[in-house]
Formats: structure tokens, sequence, C-alpha cells
């Protein structure tokens, strides 16, 4: 695809180095190396969240990061959430996540975007106190039961033979510490970030880093590239930060925070901070004069000449420049904290040489005599072809092993954040040999972002953003416990008896008042009587229900409460249910509509692929252009076929065709074992032909398939 | 099944809830038969396949399960009699997809066929099947035994096949090119709306947008409107197998044409490069409808004119459904491989276009040309081959026969060539394209989710027509024409 020209990949098997040990060689110190459930490689916004979700499921779990102070550090901007990312963050709340706790423990100004577009696409967003989230984020993990966390550098991992019935050439079994010695795991997630091979770039410099003052990881890279993974490479780049004393606010455009402020979990009331607290931030905009520092030092900028893939969204300030001309381009100053001096502005992100920087800087209106505290920089940094993945974010070529964040190409520490909670849950589920945990992407967000990356791969920075979303009418912030909660609580166990007891009663609430608001139904001109502030513009004869008129944009439950006050009233008076309530009618005939097609999603999606077919050696009718499309994309299920582009019907039959006749021929073998090969409860693994694999593979967990 | 499964109890209510309308719509199509043939079968699968017979019938009650039974077909709106024909009703599960089943046996004129199609269109949660939509059910249901699988996937490939020259043909067309504006005018509202919800709050996209937005859709809902309303059908495709002749200069593909229709339709010239545009003429042969196109001779020719034509020959090959490639009995190679050779250098690479290979000029064979006549006898790799002389008249029974089997085949397929069922099938979905486009003027002010959804809706119909558009695209329109990011 897109990437093709760019992938490295190597050779396998890997070639044996110092320092590459097999688990199964070293008996002696075995018994010594500790030993952990799931061990976490990182501690930036994926690895918090694996690692405490591993927890929360049961799992002991170990954390290993550079550098425990940094745990929590936001390296980039100081906010979160915002349109589509603040639903990324209520699904990570809903499986009991951190992320959104944190924040409303941390917050210095919360604003819910796309307040007048609906409440599907609202998007909830706070600017973050840099130092409050920290410290929050790192009490947090420091005082979960079941997660230890450590301060060691990764330089390796334990390999051994791969268990006989899954793809996948060897099995992790622990890792290589910096300083040699080993720590045994039942599975391993790896979220380095922009870590692997690492390369901070300021005009013409650049020196090896994963983030400003800390080493990247290298031993790490050089053994996933051995190991056969396809390795591309991404940039991305953050703003210089200035002194707020020395910014002109005066002329500037003020952003308001919300009053009273939207938390951005389910369990949280209201957030730490007094609405009135809130700080301010401002709008100001460049010039033609910024424009032409840039157009003439060019030559001075490496990072932009450079030919490594950038985001579109979230692009420098050069490319903005370069590509949208003779434009103002607006910059939001936004505080760094309640007591930082550091105002981060968003939208100048640059590479320039630090002293040009500060002429952009002074070229824009009220920072004329700002002061650079740390200029701007871009990073670049290798990650892997998310498609070697399986959406459980276990990787298809070393048995459990998971990628989350960053590494995997995306951008945002939501979008890290939500792959954390899946790459965490799912390795503990696997070390206690349950089955995975799938949010689909007709279930989530989540389960888009996880959908597309390893459906499709990333030729960018992926980012998410409502228009991604085929459902979006049904996945919505406020929906996202009902959506996710009991299923992370029976299926993940790694949400809490409280917040699942208090998901249920708001679905059992909601499911009541809804019930009520139906049962109750007047004429039309009862209810125009009723309740003249709601223009009902229906012709309908027969009576119509209290829930088809909470829809109108002028109706709410209050206004119906005070004109029927039983049974209303009641419901009325629980804030949070009523605002739900009206939600829920707005929306009730499009989601009943995208029902049916939400149905035909799943139902494509429960069609499984085996992981390890061979798409060049499979007896089908498809062509060599289709073959190429399935091999480098590995789709898990028909739906995921459907959604890669250039795929035909035909090729989608003639796949089902074959999948189903390599099953039957497995039904037949089943049924005269008289070969003696074949154990009862143990899948075939003699002559693991990838036929015979795939079959069983279908009989045994999928028995829709023998219907 | 995998549903109940995959939910939780507490994601299972809420699931429930939400189903409690329906859980699948009903599909439809024509599942056999061609546009002159006698019968042509119309399939319904899904729950409302009853309601439909019900309602098409114009009786309360169904008639005996999986019994061919007698009925008088009505237009539902109308009232007014559309046929009558046999009817089956199969309930599920014991029925091809496994899901309630009905069939309509209806005469086979395209007026009839195209009529029950749009009654059925009509009626709610009814809409046209998508390629392999039938089988993809019945697998589903665990209902496809597999020597009923066998050919699907290949009839599905020429189904698809089928559809994508229509389509080709029809998009070369006036109408082709009003579909396509139209796609691309609502694929950029879209996208002007979405990054209107996911980037206005940070970034410079503006107010205007919306309106101009809003005007766009307004504008696009009249047109199609205006476009369904219109009594005539613009430009009929003409109904059939569409072959091409083609072939190097001056080998006698004009004259082929001219033996075939019995009248000198194109001129014939002994001199290279005769034929400049392509020659169409309407034929019937063996009762199958065909369109035969007389087309210049392939080489690198250097006149303007002759560039143009050859061109143009090329274009039509590509929309081909049946290829008849002429070449020179007396110059080509008299083995099969050879003669391989000299075919695969006319037709475009990797084609899957039915062809068949005439030899024309035997009559300047050298004695009895026993190598040649065994070769044509040879079978694979060869297509379909035949020694023929245009002056003479010699094989040209033989090339009848082979034709008529070609068409004989190709007919089978109930998609070929059979424009009127493209057309009920087109307004079917501008007919819903507009009734989105005309809700979301209604959903604008309330909530602009709701509107965007109503386009979203909107733009699949239309893509039905003019092929899907996926949420790269339109991110590609968003970064394209605004300048968005922080």
């Amino acid at each position: 695809m897109l990437l093709r020209g760019c992938w490295r990949r190597l050779a396998l098997p890997p070639a044996p180095r110092p320092g590459h040990r097999r688990a199964g060689s070293e008996a002696g110190t075995a018994a010594a190396a500790p030993r952990y459930e799931v061990v976490v490689i990182g501690g930036g916004h994926a690895g918090t969240e694996a690692a405490a979700a591993a927890a929360r499921g049961g799992a002991r779990t170990l954390l290993l990061t550079h550098k425990i102070g940094t745990i929590g550090e936001m390296s980039c901007n100081p906010s979160f959430g915002g349109i589509g990312k603040g639903h990324l963050m209520r699904e990570v709340d809903a499986l009991d996540g951190l992320c959104g706790r944190v924040c409303d423990l941390s917050g210095v100004h919360y604003k819910v975007l796309n307040r007048c577009k609906g409440p599907a696409v609202w998007g909830l967003r706070a600017q973050i106190d840099r130092s409050r989230y920290r410290e929050n984020m790192q009490k947090e993990i420091l005082n979960t039961p079941l997660l230890t966390v450590h301060e060691a550098s990764v330089e390796d991992l334990l390999l051994t033979e791969p268990e006989p019935d899954r793809p996948g050439k060897c099995q992790v079994t622990g890792v290589v510490l910096g300083d040699g010695s080993t720590v045994h795991a039942g599975s391993v997630i790896l979220t380095t970030g922009t870590f692997l091979r690492g390369m901070i770039l300021i005009g013409l410099q650049m020196h090896p880093a994963g983030r400003l003052g800390d080493q990247p990881a290298i031993g790490l890279a050089q053994t996933l590239e051995n190991l056969g993974f396809a390795v591309g490479r991404l940039k991305t780049g953050t703003p210089p930060r200035l002194a707020k004393d020395t910014i002109d606010f005066s002329g500037l455009e003020e952003r308001a925070a919300d009053n009273p402020p939207v938390p951005f979990s389910f369990l949280s009331k209201a957030v730490w901070i007094k609405p009135e607290d809130q700080l301010l931030c401002y709008l100001t905009r460049t010039t033609g004069k910024a424009e032409q520092i840039i157009r003439d030092n060019l030559h001075l900028n490496n990072h932009i000449r450079e030919t490594t893939r950038g985001p579109r969204y979230c692009p420098s300030l050069e490319s903005k420049v370069l590509r949208f001309p003779n434009r103002e381009h607006q910059v939001w100053l936004e505080p760094e904290g309640l007591e930082s001096n550091v105002i981060y502005p968003q939208g100048m992100s640059m590479t320039l040489p630090p002293e040009l920087q500060e002429q952009v800087i002074r070229s824009v209106p009220g920072l004329e005599k700002a002061k650079m505290l740390q200029p701007g920089y871009g990073v670049q940094y290798d990650f892997l072809d998310p498609r070697q993945l399986t959406a459980s974010l276990e990787s298809r070529l070393v048995q459990r092993l998971f990628f989350a964040g960053q590494v995997n190409g995306t951008t945002g520490y939501e979008e890290a954040a939500a792959q954390g909670v899946i790459a965490g849950i799912n390795a503990c589920l696997r070390v206690h040999g349950k089955p995975p945990f799938i949010v689909s992407r007709t279930e989530g967000y989540i389960g888009v972002l996880i959908d597309d990356l390893t459906t499709l791969g990333t030729s960018e920075p992926y980012r998410m953003f409502t228009s991604r979303v085929e459902f979006r009418m049904s996945l919505r912030p406020d929906n996202a416990d009902a959506r996710l909660t009991p299923r992370g609580f029976e299926e993940a166990e790694c949400v809490s008896q409280q917040r699942y007891k208090q998901a249920v009663k708001m679905r059992a609430a909601l499911d009541d008042g809804i019930a009520t608001l139906k049962s109750l139904q007047f004429s039309i001109s009862k209810w125009s009587q009723l309740i003249p502030e709601v223009p009902i513009s229906s012709s309908r004869k027969s009576p119509v229900s209290a829930f088809d008129i909470l829809q109108y944009p002028e109706a709410n439950m209050e206004v119906l409460a005070r004109a029927v006050p039983e049974p209303l009233g009641k419901l009325a008076q629980w804030r949070e249910l009523s605002e739900r309530l009206k939600i829920e009618a707005a929306y009730e005939w499009c989601v009943v509509n995208q029902q049916q097609e939400i149905e035909e999603v799943r139902r494509d999606e429960a069609l499984r692929l085996p992981e390890d077919l061979d798409y060049f050696a499979i007896d089908a009718s498809l062509s060599a252009e289709v073959r190429e499309k399935l091999d480098s994309n590995r789709p898990q299920t028909i739906g995921a076929v459907s959604r890669i582009p250039g795929i035909t019907p035909a090729a989608i039959v003639n796949l089902l065709r074959f999948v189903k006749t390599n099953h039957q021929k497995t039904e037949k073998l089943k049924a005269l074992p008289q070969t003696g090969k074949y154990l009862p409860g143990k899948r075939y693994s003699e002559k693991a032909t990838s036929q015979r694999q795939i079959s069983a593979e279908f009989s045994e967990e999928r028995p829709e398939y023998l219907c | 099944m995998a549903l109940r499964r995959v939910l939780s109890a507490g994601g299972r209510r809420w699931a429930q809830r939400l189903c409690s309308a329906a859980w699948g719509d009903t599909i439809f199509a024509v599942s056999s038969g061609h546009g002159r043939c006698g019968v042509t079968v119309i399939r319904t699968s899904g729950p409302g396949s009853g309601g439909a017979l019900q309602t098409l019938t114009g009786r309360p009650e169904l008639p005996p399960p999986r019994v061919l039974t007698l009925r008088r077909i009505r237009d539902p709106t109308t009232a007014e009699p559309l046929d009558r024909g046999l009817v089956v009703w199969f309930p599920g599960p014991q029925s091809f997809t496994g899901e309630d089943c009905a069939e309509l046996h209806v005469h086979g004129g395209p007026a009839v066929v195209s009529g029950v199609l749009r009654a059925l269109g009509r009626l709610p949660g009814l809409r046209p099947a998508e390629p392999g939509e039938f089988t993809r059910r019945a697998f589903r249901r665990g209902k496809l035994d597999l020597t009923a699988a066998e050919g699907l996937g290949d009839l599905i490939r020429a189904q698809t096949e089928a559809q994508r020259r229509q389509a080709l043909r029809q998009m070369e067309g006036e109408l082709g090119r009003l579909y396509q504006r139209w796609s691309e005018t609502l694929t950029q509202a879209l996208a002007h709306l979405e990054a209107y919800i996911d980037f206005s709050e940070d970034d410079n996209v503006e107010e205007e947008v919306l309106s101009r937005v809003d005007a766009t859709v307004r504008a696009l809902e009249r047109e199609i409107g205006a476009h369904l309303q219109d009594g005539r059908r613009g430009e009929l495709l003409r109904g059939g197998v569409h072959a091409v002749i083609a072939g190097p200069p001056n080998v006698g593909k004009s004259s082929l044409l001219n033996l075939l229709c019995q009248r000198p339709a194109a001129i014939v010239s002994p001199v290279a490069g005769t034929t400049r545009d392509v020659v169409e003429v309407a034929l019937n042969v063996g009762g199958y409808p065909l369109v035969l196109s007389d087309t210049a001779g392939l080489r690198d020719a250097t006149d303007p004119v002759e560039q143009e034509g050859v061109s143009r020959a090329r274009d039509r090959l590509q929309q081909a459904d049946l290829v008849l490639a002429v070449l020179d009995a007396a110059t080509v190679p008299t083995e099969p491989a050879g003669l391989g050779a000299a075919l695969g250098s006319l037709l475009p690479p990797a084609a899957t276009t039915p062809c068949i290979l005439i030899l024309n000029k035997a009559d300047l064979l050298q004695g009895d040309g026993g190598a040649l006549r065994d070769a044509c006898a040879h079978g694979d790799p060869l297509p379909p081959t035949t020694l023929l002389s245009c002056k003479t008249g010699e094989g040209l029974d033989h090339l009848l026969e082979l034709l008529a089997r070609q068409l004989a085949r190709l007919c089978g397929d109930p998609l070929a060539g059979s424009p009127s069922l493209t057309q009920s099938r087109h307004s079917l979905h501008l007919g819903d394209c507009v009734a989105a486009l005309a809700r979301y003027g209604r959903e604008r002010r309330r909530d602009l989710g709701l509107a965007a959804e109503r386009l979203r809706l909107a733009r699949r119909h239309l893509g039905r027509i003019t092929g899907h558009v996926g949420a790269e695209d339109v991110l590609d329109i968003i970064f394209r024409d605004f300048c968005v990011g922080k």
C-alpha cells in the first residue's frame, strides 16, 4: 500500500547475538529472576493505562520506566480531550481507565466543544495543570494494588518456542533490563511512544532522544527489527514555550471556561476546581511577517524538507504557511498550570533554528516582547505497522507481546490511553487463559481506532475524528458507560463493583424513564395546551407520547415535569438522568435506524478468518492483487475484509467459500479419528498445514460456523 | 447469535431495546432470466418478504409455503395490475438464505420486470440487493451447501463485471457525467460539514462554510428531484450484449459486420485504415439481442483522425461484453501458442472479457489449411476459434453457432445488458437520496450531528450508483480545503 516503500523488514529468524537469550537455556538464573504476569514497558499515557488495567483485571503487573518522575508527563500540549478525543476519554473511563478521573482532579479550564451542534458530537476538553496531572497520575499508579513500578531501561526480550496452535514464530517470556538482569512475564506490553530510534530536530541540528532530555530506546528497536517487524518512520512536533509574564494579553480575544465545568469521568460529580477559579485562554493570529521569515529560511529547516510523513492535522506552522499561504493562522495561548509561568502557543509548532523561532514569535500580536523559554522541535521516530497486530493488540509475530500507543502510529494522549486500556485488559486475559476483549467499531470509538489501525494501517500519525465513525449517532459521550461498562465488568473484569453498579442503576433508570415517557400519551391539542412553549408541528391524529415531545429542541424534562408533575416530577429531579433522557429522545429515530446497519456489520465481524492464513497459497479464486491486499492487511473478520479498499464482493464470497470448504473437511476428519493422531480436547497440531489450523480454529472457537 | 454472546447482560438490554424495531432489512433482486426470455424470477429475502408478497398480490393471506401459486401482481400505490404470475412463499429457515424469502415468477418483458422492481423498492424496509448479498445471507445462516456455492463466486464476479461495464458505458454519456457531478458535489458538501463538526471550534473553519453547505444541499435536492420528475428517460442505453469487432487493419472487420447484418452498414475497401469511427448496429442472433460495433484497425497510426479512431476502438474494447477478434488467416502463425500470442497483442492486458477468434480470408489459404484447422479445434489457451471467409461465406454457420453459444451464456446473466433494470435501480437510489437531502434541511436547525447523518445517508444512496466514498476520501477533502491544525 502507500507505505510499502518505506517499510523496512529484515530476514528471519533473528540472528543470535550477545544478550539475546532464550528463556529455555537459562535454568540456572531463572529461579532468581522476578516473575510477573504482565510487564509493561513505558510509563506514558498508553503505559500507565495498560499497567493499571492489567492490575485491575487481577494480574501481578510490573511497570518499567526510565524515570518514575516522568510518569504522567504530558510531553506536548497541556490539554486533554476535544472532539472525538473526548469520546475516547469517556470510553476509557467507562472501562475504569485513569485519564478521565485524573483530569477531573487536574484541570484549570474545562470546556465542552461543539455545544451547539448536538450531544453526539460534543467534545469534552480541558486545559490541564501539567504538574498536578503528573502528581495525581503518579499517586494513582503508585497506589494501584498488584502494580509494581521500577526504574529501568529494557534492552531486549526473552523469547522461546511458540505455542503450537496459534500464529507467531516465537513467544515472549520476559525482558532483559539495561543492567543485564532479567524479568519473566506472562505477557509483555510495549508502549515506547516516540522512543524507538527517536530523533529530535531543531533547525539543522539533530540528536537522538525520545523527548527533549530523555534517551531513546535503540536496543529494543534493534530487537524488534531483527524479529521481522515492519517498521515505518513518522514525524511530529511541538511548539516553543513562552513566559507568561512577558506576554501582552490586553488586545487579545479571551476564551472563558464553562461554568459549571462538565467532568470527564462518570464517577465524578464535579471537578476539583471552583468554576470561578478557572484560567482563561487567549487567541491571537500570525501575520505576513511570520510567513516571510519561514519562507526565507526553509534551507535551515531539515525537519520540513525531509520526506518522513507528518500529520495532515496538527501540522507545523511551516507546513501550514507553505500549504495555505497569505493567511492568518490561529495561535491559542494556553496556560500550563495554576502556578506556572509557562504559556503553550497552540498552533506554533516549529523546527526553525531557535533564534529564528524567536523572530517568528515576536511578529505575532501580543507576543512582541515574549520570552521563549524553550524552542519548538520536531521528533522523528520509528513506528510498527499496526497491521501486524490483532484486534486485541497482540502481535501476530511474537505471541504474548502487545503494543499500544504512539508506537502503533497514532498521535494524541487519548488515542494512546485508549489503546493502553485495551492492551492491558488483553494482556491480563491472555495470561489467565481467557478469550480476548474486543471492542467492535459498532460499540465505540476505541473499536473504530483499533480496527482502522489493525486492518488498514496508517501512513500518517493517526488521530481520532468523529468523521471516521460510521455510527456516530449511537456512539455518544453520554452513553459510553451503557456501551462498555457492563462488558468491562463481566468479560474483562477490569471495572470496579462501584462503577458497575452505578452504570447498571443508570441504565435501569433510563429504561424506566423511557417507558414512563412513552406511556404518557395525549392528543396534540392537549399537548399544545399543556406546553405552549413547544411548537408541535405534527398533523398526527393519534395520541403523541411525552417521549416524542421531548425530541423538540424547546422541550426538556423540566418543561414536561411542570406540565405533568405526576409522574414526571420525580424523573426531572435527577439532573443527569433528565439530560440523558432528553438525548435518548432526540436520537431515538436515528439510533433505531442505525441499528440495522450495526447488526449487519456485527454479523460480518462474527465471521472470523484464521490469523495465519497464507493468502498466496490458498486454493481460492482470488486475483493476485486481492491476495496481496489480504496478505498485507491481515483482516481478522469478513467485516474487516469488506473495509479494505479494492476488495470486490466476488473476492469476499470466494474467501467465505474457501473457509467453509476447509471447515467441512475438518468436520469429516473429526467424525473419523481413526488415525489416533487426534487427541480429544486438543486441536490438530501435527503437520500444521495452514489449512488444518484454519479449520480447527473455526470448529473450536466459533461454533456459529456450524449452524 | 454472535451478538448475544458478545454483549453482556447490561449491554444486551441496551441492544434489545434498540433492536426492537427490526433486526434486518429485506433485499430483492432479479435472480434469473434475462430481458427477453419467457419468465423472470425476482427474489426477496428478509423479514419483510411476507409483507411484500401480501402487498403485491393484494391478499391478506400468504400462499401455502413452497407451492407455486398463480396470483395477480399489482402496484400497491396505483393498484395498477403489473402481471399475472406465479409466486412462491418460503418461510425461514427452510429457504435459500434461511430468512423469509419470496419469489415472483413474472413474464420477462423489461416493462413488467422494472415495474415490479419499482413497486418492491417503494415498500418500507425493502432495498435492492448488493452484489453477492443473497449468498452472504445464506452463508451466515449456514445455508449454502458446497455444490450450490461452486458457481456462485463466478456468477457474482460476472454480475459485478457486467455492472461495471454497464456503468462504464453509462458514465461515458450525459447521464454519467451528471451522476458524477452530483456525487462530487455531495461528497464535498459532506466533507465541509464534517470539517465544521470536527474542527470549527479551534480552527479556521468559519460559519460561512455551513451556509454554503445548506445552499448546495438545497440546490442538489431540487436538481435530483426535477430529474426524477422528468418523464423523459434521457438517453436510453441500448439493451443487449455489446460485442466489439477488433483486429489489426485490413483483416476484414467491416466485411464481417456487413456479412452479419446482411447489408453494407460499413464502408469496406482494400486500403488499411478505412474505418475511422465506431460503426454500431443492433442485431438479433438466435433470439438474443446483440449490439455489434465495428472499430478502427488497431495499429500505431500516424494520421490524427486515425489515431482518434484507434483510441475509440480501445475504449470500446474496455466496455465490451464480448470481443470478436479478427486476424488474417493467411498470415497468422499456425500453431496454437503463436495464435494465442497474436490474439494477446490485440486485447487489453489482463482482459477477462469473453472472446471469439475469427481467422478471416480463409479463401486465400494455400491448400486445405490443415494445420490451422487443427489449431482452431485445439481449445485452451485459445478461445472458441473459427475459420471464415467473408468473401465466400465459408464458415459463417460455424461462427453463428459459436456466437449463439456465447450469447446464451452471457444472457443467462440477468444483469448483463438490461439497462431498464439499471434505470429502475438508479431511480430507487436517487429517490432515497432526495428524501435524505430533504430531511437534512429539517434536521439542520435542531442538531447538526443528525443533519450530517442525513447527508451521509444521501451520499450512501448515491454511492450505490457512482461508487463508495470512504472516511479517508472525506478527510482528504477536509485537509485539502481547510487549514486545520493547531
